[in-house]
């Protein structure tokens, strides 16, 4: 069991990183990016079609995560210049469209066969009795505590950061005083594509390697996020850490391993429940 | 030319015109106060000048420059700031950290807090939680940070207790005094008129009333006209 929780950790960190980046888009640039995970998706499949040009891995892995994060803030500018006072419901709508535009592109660009992704970190770390640990599960737990901390670092101790602040709670009056709203929200979109781009690519090669597989980890990585309400850092990567363990410890077991694809709904739908408890008990009486 | 122009402007919202045909001068250092009763297009008014609403007719110029076309982003960098109605505080801000937000200066959050000596020792509070006076402060001090040339006040007095209003008039003629040339829109003509130079009254999205503040003031049946269009422009 134990060694099912830390191969879940993997998966784990990739969901905290993700929920990270769900968080920040929805609190800076008030949208659900249901195209974070698409996004990266798509500069995994890049990187790989840059490797069979002879481009060694890291690079390829490289441009492909720069090209995720062009297309990431390409879509933040059109929402930027097309849908600046639209409320987030229009907003996320537009991620939609951009996840089924992103996965019906990918299918186009590189086939429907799935494809062989090669790790960039082969192997195990450590073992600890009969656990092994292995390089891809500690960078990206490192990975999804750096960008939590650094993210929080950057939002309180920086200028930037209390721009970011200001236009995520009055984005009318911070373009008054001069906030240049549309440049920050293109720099949000293409940062966090970065990030998600950077965090998929290296996870990858130990999931499900559809298009489709890949970009629905929106699920469970919104799971988190939803932990921490869309507004704390800290709890939507404890939400994917533990998310990620939970669904490894259950896969070991047989009767069980079905159940770990219910795990995020059934968080969803708790959550839900439970943030909407009191009206639910007004309606009641 | 140094001034704030707005020439024949009209604004249409929705339903219809709000605003018809006003035109209007504010000059560096003088304060205009804009009053009249409420939906007669004040805010619209200002909207369009800071760039949140759009015009549908007329023309709008800073120090020579055509608004027309620019961004608010543009129009901020030209020195035009826009205090917008309610307390605009971005709450999680802490008050220094609001002022930093557009002091021009390492100094300007001082100066600015030199106006208001009493959010000194609130300078690391969360804005949000402030009481709606201090709110209001934070608010103008930050206005006056950025060092306008031009300052557009909405209704400053609304939620705030008449004492509290009455303690932030001085302060917005002494920015006035100090070379800003202030719009300013508010309900209560009588105390507004008192810090002014120059009023307009508009009425139904229309001037009914442009020229001195004091005759306004010291004649209330003038301002009792002009509320309901009948005094000459």
């Amino acid at each position: 069991m134990l060694q099912g929780a830390s191969a879940g950790l993997a998966a784990g960190g990739l969901y905290a990183v993700i929920a990270v980046c769900l968080t920040l888009m929805a609190r800076l640039v008030r949208v659900v990016n249901f195209s974070q995970v698409a996004i990266g998706m798509f500069a995994a499949y890049l990187a790989v079609i840059f490797a069979e040009q002879h481009l060694p891995q890291w690079a390829a892995t490289a441009a492909g995560v720069c090209v995720g994060a062009v297309v990431s803030g390409l879509i933040g500018w059109i929402i930027a210049q097309w849908l600046p006072e639209a409320g987030i419901g229009a907003r996320s709508a537009v991620s939609v469209a951009s996840l089924l535009l992103l996965v019906s592109l990918s299918f186009i660009l590189f086939g429907s066969k799935p494809k062989t992704f090669k790790s960039l970190l082969p192997g195990p770390a450590f073992s600890m009795g009969n656990v092994v640990v292995t390089q891809v599960t500690v960078v990206m737990v490192a990975l999804a505590l750096a960008v939590a901390v650094g993210c929080h670092v950057l939002l309180t101790k920086s200028k930037i950061g209390t721009k970011l602040r200001a236009l995520s709670e009055r984005p009318t009056t911070a373009e008054l005083l001069g906030v240049p709203a549309k440049g920050l929200s293109i720099a949000v979109w293409a940062g966090t594509g970065l990030i998600s781009a950077a965090a998929v690519s290296i996870v990858a090669p130990t999931q499900t390697n559809d298009p489709i597989s890949l970009s629905f980890i929106i699920v469970p990585a919104s799971a988190a996020a939803l932990l921490g309400g869309f507004r704390r850092l800290d709890l939507a990567v404890v939400g994917g850490l533990a998310l990620g363990m939970l669904q490894g410890a259950l896969a070991q077991f047989e009767q069980m391993s079905v159940l770990r694809y219910w795990v995020p709904f059934l968080i969803i739908v708790v959550f839900l429940l439970w943030a909407e408890r009191k009206e639910v008990w007004d309606v009641a009486r | 030319m140094s001034e704030l122009i707005l020439d024949d402007v009209s604004v249409s919202r929705g339903s219809g015109p709000v605003v018809s045909g006003v035109s209007l001068v504010v000059k560096p250092g003088s304060l205009l106060t804009l009053v009249g009763p409420n939906g007669a297009g004040k805010t619209s008014l200002l909207e369009s000048i800071s760039g949140i609403v759009s015009t549908s007719k007329g023309n709008m110029s800073l120090d020579g420059v055509p608004l027309g076309k620019l961004s608010r982003i543009k129009r901020s960098r030209l020195g035009l700031v826009h205090v917008e109605q309610g307390r605009t505080v971005f709450p999680s801000l802490t008050v220094q950290e609001n002022l930093e937000l557009t002091a021009k200066s390492p100094t300007g959050v001082d100066e600015a807090l030199e106006l208001f000596p009493e959010l000194q020792k609130r300078r690391s509070s969360a804005s949000g939680l402030l009481s709606g006076g201090e709110q209001q402060m934070v608010v103008l001090a930050r206005a006056f940070a950025a060092r306008p040339k031009y300052l557009l006040i909405d209704e400053m007095s609304l939620g705030l207790a008449p004492v509290v209003f009455l303690r932030l008039l001085p302060i917005i003629r002494h920015i006035a005094d100090s070379g800003v040339g202030i719009l300013m829109v508010e309900q209560f003509a009588q105390l507004a008129l008192k810090i002014a130079d120059e009023a307009i009254v508009v009425t139904g999205g229309r001037v009914t009333y442009g020229g001195p503040a004091e005759p306004l003031m010291t004649d209330p049946a003038l301002l009792h006209r002009a509320y309901l269009g009948m005094a000459e422009v």
